[in-house]
């Protein structure tokens, strides 16, 4: 049985600091996060009809796969060092890529991809996701993909069972069932915090329609084709023949992060 | 902060109490919304959005069935029949901008023209240096702005307990003091972590932010608090529930009710999230 004092609080519990007025604030405030696009620089804000943002392993895996889709723009940190990428866009970047689906990127309704490949502190969350939902693009609808994190779920994640489930805006709720991704809710006790959460908040905030897919395991093939159907579905003319074709890489690539969490507290 | 009200509800000016938990041990105040905001049947009128707040989302926070009623960080909730506004806040607030979140919160709630706030928080036991009463069971303290040394004659009344280690000439009192009244004159330094000393724990608490910043705005304000340890705080959160019901201003028949309604069953519920 664990020992309530000395171990890891449990996800509903805090941590010494965030009782505390006085712990120590940031330094000084850091330059807020900002998008630079393409040239020529299209008109802002953009208006896509549907904004697709990838955190997960599967779907960055998935987004970079897809053919025809346009660099248009990228979202800069700041305060996050970008040393190491390369000139195109690789999945070993750490880069926040913003493509169009779309060959004419001043359709206002174009199918946007945002590829967040970099860490953003949950601090900064706020900025970034007003900066993707209602500031520079302003989406008609939003599909955000990202795992389920095993440190805020009341529950057992098994390694072997895959799984996925959604969290939806009250706008998205009201639309046309057959419109809406066919998932089970997310349940009732478990949380998902970070980026993804604070871009679904914006979506209530501003009554956009929006779901967050979350998926488990983080990194297995059968997630990927997963998110790859769930893709298909939601937009029809996307190609994701390449998806399958490339699968025994991603496997091969993620293999030692899948062995990674045998050594996780799931196992204990 | 910024208010923004639910699509198709609108504001009920004559919910002019406020109640909202602080950060605590044991999500202790967090749970007691919880469960004020089921036992009321309020109603979600709308969001408070705030840079400071961490984010999180979640399904179902009070529903029974998995109907996918999407939970955010912080919001607002309304009982007409209690007159009561709930803030329900469901994650932590940025490392070292707690100061920062409650000048907001005293925004919202002076901009909305509440008239009372009550504050609801625990203490961890661990840090109480005198033997507690409990002769008369489990006790609740206060802490309240009707006095300068933090009575208030209800709550005496009512058989809550000052909080005797409020010391308004403490440094770490005052500096919160100095920090969101704008007529004050003294220049106080912010207490270093490290200089922080046993006396220093109830000013360094999140409820202690939220009581100066409510009271520099004009507002009356009245924390309650328990003591507990980590642990099962559901009967910490019941206490609570029951003496904040009978502190506000207003006391309706309905407050009768829920003082000898059975208790709630959550154990398939979410209460707070964070």
């Amino acid at each position: 049985m664990e020992d309530v004092l000395t171990e890891n609080p449990p996800p509903s519990r805090f941590f010494q600091e965030d009782l505390n007025n006085f712990a120590s604030p940031p330094p000084e405030p850091l330059p807020s996060p900002f998008i630079v696009f393409s040239n020529p620089k299209p008109e802002l804000p953009l208006k896509p009809s549907l904004l697709i943002i990838a955190l997960s392993s599967p779907s960055l895996y998935i987004f970079h796969t897809l053919p025809s889709k346009t660099l248009i723009g990228t979202l800069i940190i700041p305060e996050l060092p970008f040393s190491g990428n390369t000139v195109e866009p690789s999945l070993q970047d750490k880069s926040c890529n913003i493509y169009s689906l779309s060959d004419n990127n001043n359709n206002n309704n174009s199918v946007l991809l945002v590829s967040v490949q970099l860490p953003v502190p949950p601090e900064r969350s706020n900025l970034v996701s007003r900066l993707l939902v209602g500031q520079d693009i302003v989406p008609a609808r939003v599909i955000i993909l990202d795992s389920i994190q095993s440190r805020n779920f009341r529950g057992r994640l098994s390694p072997d069972e895959a799984l996925a489930a959604k969290l939806e805006t009250s706008s998205e709720k009201k639309a046309a069932a057959t419109s809406r991704l066919s998932l089970d809710y997310f349940p009732s006790g478990s949380v998902i915090d970070g980026l993804s959460a604070s871009l679904l908040s914006r979506c209530q905030l501003k009554n956009i329609r929006g779901t967050l897919v979350v998926s488990w395991p983080e990194f297995d093939p059968s997630v990927v084709r997963f998110v790859g159907a769930l893709l298909k579905s939601i937009v029809p003319s996307l190609d994701i023949k390449s998806v399958d074709k490339d699968l025994e890489k991603y496997s091969s690539r993620t293999g030692l992060k899948r062995d990674a969490w045998l050594d996780s507290d799931l196992y204990t | 902060m910024e208010f923004v009200v639910e699509e198709g509800k609108r504001v009920d000016e004559e919910c002019s109490t406020l109640i909202l938990p602080a950060l605590s041990i044991g999500n202790v105040g967090q749970l007691a919304v919880d469960l004020l905001v089921s036992s009321t049947g309020a109603d979600r009128v709308g969001y408070l959005d705030d840079p400071y707040l961490l984010p999180c989302v979640g399904n179902d926070a009070y529903g029974p069935l998995p109907c996918g009623e999407i939970s955010l960080p912080l919001e607002v909730y309304e009982s007409p029949s209690t007159a009561t506004t709930l803030a329900q806040q469901r994650s932590p607030v940025a490392k070292g901008m707690m100061i920062k979140f409650a000048e907001n919160i005293a925004d919202f709630a002076a901009s909305s023209g509440k008239k009372h706030v009550i504050v609801l928080s625990s203490l961890d036991f661990q840090r109480l240096h005198h033997n507690l009463d409990m002769s008369r069971g489990p006790q609740v303290y206060y802490l309240s702005n009707a006095e300068a040394n933090g009575r208030d004659e209800h709550c005496e009344r009512l058989g809550f307990g000052r909080l005797n280690e409020y010391d308004s000439e403490g440094r770490c009192w005052k500096y919160l003091c100095s920090v969101f009244d704008e007529n004050c004159k003294e220049e106080l330094t912010f207490p270093s972590e490290d200089e922080l000393e046993d006396i220093d724990y109830y000013p360094s608490l999140p409820f202690a932010a939220l009581f100066s910043a409510f009271k520099a705005r004009g507002l009356k304000v009245t924390c309650l608090l328990c003591y507990c340890s980590e642990g099962d705080n559901i009967p910490d959160a019941f206490l609570l529930t029951r003496r904040s019901r009978s502190c506000r201003l207003h006391v309706g028949s309905c407050v009768w009710r829920l003082l000898f309604h059975p208790p709630i069953d959550v154990s398939n519920r979410v209460s707070s999230m964070k």
